[in-house]
């Protein structure tokens, strides 16, 4: 059903646009006024622009710290469920093995389990482990959400390569691992990249197991360090704006240069095709 | 000749296939299987992490070996400062040592092993080592002993108070300090925390449970069902061609791709009584009564909630639901017309049934990330003003973390965990094999 778009289309597109990033704007706004403004006005921009808040974000909390963690977690996350994952989608999808239904059913039904059913023995085998504080210790639970993502996504960019590929390298005498490692994954090099990016972002943005087992600032994430910027008395809005600001740059630049993969990656599972 | 050799061929074929099955399954087993089976276990228990007695699992009388170790060594101790400050307390401190040797005999011969274990444990104490090993630190006590053990703690900690009354000042520390550390001798029996089913019956007939349950039902139906009548609006009206698909697809996936927690700070702030911009406009267009209600009274929190969930993922299903719209061939559409079907017959008669398994796997998976909400809501209202709009993960995780009572997190859990297994049953039904078409060949 292609529509041509009319000048009421336009419209229609820029107050949805809009209001999608209304929040944005003004917190981009707010995080730009002296810090009286922000208590007492509504207007939307500032006669005396200044940088304070950003300068006072970075000083209060150690929001480049938060975000390094953030960027080893989940960078550690990614390779680990990508190249976990990728065997396990191969042979689902390629190889002649029994069970597949099942197998994808576990995965499927691993990737719906509510976090907080297995928070509590987590914690407890983190704790006991030592890992309490540290990257690895975050990487662990994690792998809980990413592997069935990685999965359920992978597999279905596998099975789009055509089967005559896999003949022909058998014909050729390569090993069934070959054919893997030499074939199909560097076909499915987009898929898989795809999916790092999807499996990234998951691991970026998770919260509740980061707020449990790393409670040193010094290893807090992003989510949950910004989530500490107000304390129990004071609201700083300047910083809280500032750090939003400042948090929310990396993920557009991510959205941007990879909005047509994400969105291949979302929908992947949901269309067929 | 050439059948065998393919026959191999296809063996190893298969073998690579389990072989590169096998990490995932022993992951998912290992950090997802056994974690909620041992949820379910702890939430048969009266576990609370900050209570020393209640702090692990015990299905019968036990003693724990690392406090006893420990006390036993402190107790010795003291009592030879008692000796050196009160030379004719000897008498009294030998009768102590008699007893309390006499139990531990006892004790070392209740069970074969159990004087090894005891030696272990002393050795990891001595080299200053924790003992996170349970089978080691916990061992089985019968009851007699147990109460043996205890009137024998009873006497010596009378004796103990009955030498402090007559004792010179220097003396009175140690004396003060072994009373303490003998009843601290008698916190390493453990009693059974054993509860069966009690969390559930008591946190079922709890009205703050039914609170949280009914919040995150409503919650879910609400924001999945807005989203989803919205997001298909929205996807029905930009399915076209137009000028900036790029950069309105980036728009957006801005507010799905950042974090929880960031988009709920932004809205604390939006929502704030004193300078949130949307309670001040609500407020002034009368839809609130004052600014600061949002986010001060219950409904106002719910709404809030709602409103920034509703906010950050209707655009997602909106992508999804437009990738589905993508995939209908324009034939149909042409034919329709020809018959002379109108927009609505259309819409209802091709565009719907089109997409229906889109629309299903879309809600499935909003609803299952509906049903275990967390992080909104425990950024933006941190389930207040009065619980009112606590979810059920939420009210799990005070339980757990902030009252340390981790058998009655665990039974929380364990509901929240049945819940959305019943959810995705009956969606898998609805879908049926539609879920696992594009990964596996029929």
């Amino acid at each position: 059903m292609v529509k041509r778009a009319g000048v009421g289309f336009y419209i229609f597109l820029i107050i949805f646009v809009f209001l999608v990033m209304f929040p944005f704007i003004w917190v981009f706004l707010t995080s730009i006024k002296p810090q009286g403004e922000i208590f007492s006005s509504f207007q939307w921009f500032s006669s005396n622009m200044t940088l304070d808040n950003y300068a006072s974000a970075l000083e209060t909390r150690p929001l480049l710290m938060y975000m390094l963690n953030s960027f080893v977690v989940a960078t550690l996350t990614t390779i680990i469920s990508i190249i976990v994952a990728s065997f396990t989608a191969y042979a689902v999808t390629r190889l002649p093995i029994r069970f597949k239904g099942l197998i994808l059913g576990l995965v499927l039904a691993a990737s719906m389990f509510p976090q907080i059913a297995v928070l509590s023995p987590i914690f407890n085998f983190v704790t006991d482990a030592g890992l309490r504080n540290s990257y690895l210790g975050l990487v662990i639970p994690y792998i809980t959400i990413s592997l069935p993502l990685a999965i359920w996504i992978l597999s279905t960019f596998f099975i789009k390569i055509p089967l005559a590929l896999e003949e022909s390298a058998k014909l050729d005498g390569a090993t069934p691992f070959q054919t893997f490692r030499k074939i199909i994954f560097p076909l499915a090099a987009p898929g898989v990249f795809t999916t790092a990016i999807l499996v990234f972002i998951a691991a970026w943005n998770e919260y509740l197991f980061a707020l449990t087992i790393n409670t040193d600032d010094r290893w807090r994430t992003i989510p949950v360090g910004i989530s500490f910027y107000q304390s129990q008395y004071t609201v700083p809005w300047g910083d809280i704006t500032a750090a939003t600001v400042i948090v929310t740059i990396p993920i557009v630049i991510l959205v941007l240069l990879f909005q047509r993969r994400i969105v291949a990656g979302l929908t992947s599972g949901s269309v067929k095709e | 000749m050439k059948q065998p050799k393919k026959r191999r061929f296809q063996l190893s074929e298969r073998q690579l296939g389990y072989a590169m099955v096998a990490p995932s399954i022993i992951l998912i087993a290992v950090i997802i299987i056994w974690p909620i089976m041992l949820s379910a276990w702890n939430s048969l228990f009266d576990y609370r992490l900050n209570d020393p007695a209640k702090a692990e699992r015990i299905s019968s009388l036990s003693i724990n070996l690392e406090t006893y170790a420990d006390n036993r060594y402190l107790v010795y101790d003291t009592m030879d400062e008692v000796r050196d400050a009160m030379p004719d307390a000897g008498g009294t401190l030998d009768d102590i040592t008699t007893a309390l040797d006499e139990q531990h005999e006892t004790l070392l011969n209740t069970d074969e092993g159990l004087a090894g274990r005891y030696e272990e444990v002393n050795t990891m104490l001595e080299n200053f080592q924790p003992v996170n090993d349970e089978e080691l630190r916990l061992a089985d006590v019968p009851e007699e002993w147990a109460d043996g053990f205890a009137n024998t703690l009873d006497e010596q900690t009378a004796a103990v108070q009955a030498l402090r009354d007559g004792a010179p000042e220097e003396a009175v520390q140690p004396l003060t300090d072994l009373e303490s550390q003998l009843s601290n001798t008698q916190g390493s029996i453990l009693e059974p925390n054993f509860v069966g089913l009690k969390n559930y019956t008591t946190y079922l007939g709890d009205g703050r449970t039914w609170t949280a349950m009914l919040n995150t039902l409503l919650f879910t139906v609400v924001t999945v069902g807005v989203e989803l009548a919205v997001g298909l609006a929205v996807a029905l009206l930009i399915n076209r061609v137009f000028i900036g698909r790029g950069l309105v697809r980036a728009a957006v996936l801005v507010p799905w791709a950042i974090p929880t927690a960031v988009a709920a700070m932004m809205w604390t702030f939006l929502f704030d009584g004193q300078s949130g911009i949307m309670a001040h406009y609500m407020a002034q267009f009368g839809l609130i009564d004052d600014p600061g209600a949002l986010l001060s009274t219950g409904a106002g929190g719910m709404f809030s909630i709602m409103f920034a969930d509703i906010w950050k993922t209707t655009p997602y299903m909106a992508l999804l639901l437009l990738a589905g719209l993508q995939t209908i061939p324009r034939s149909l559409y042409e034919a329709a017309e020809v018959d002379g079907a109108n927009k609505f017959q259309q819409f209802i008669s091709i565009t719907l049934p089109m997409i229906r398994s889109a629309i299903l796997v879309a809600v499935l998976f909003r609803a299952l990330d509906a049903f275990r909400v967390f992080d909104l809501i425990y950024v933006l209202t941190g389930g207040g003003p009065a619980n009112s709009t606590e979810s059920i993960s939420v009210y799990a995780y005070k339980l757990l973390f902030e009252q340390q009572n981790f058998g009655a997190g665990s039974a929380l859990s364990v509901i929240v965990f049945l819940s959305v297994a019943l959810l995705s049953t009956i969606f898998i039904k609805l879908i049926g094999s539609d879920l696992f078409s594009g990964r596996l060949k029929q």
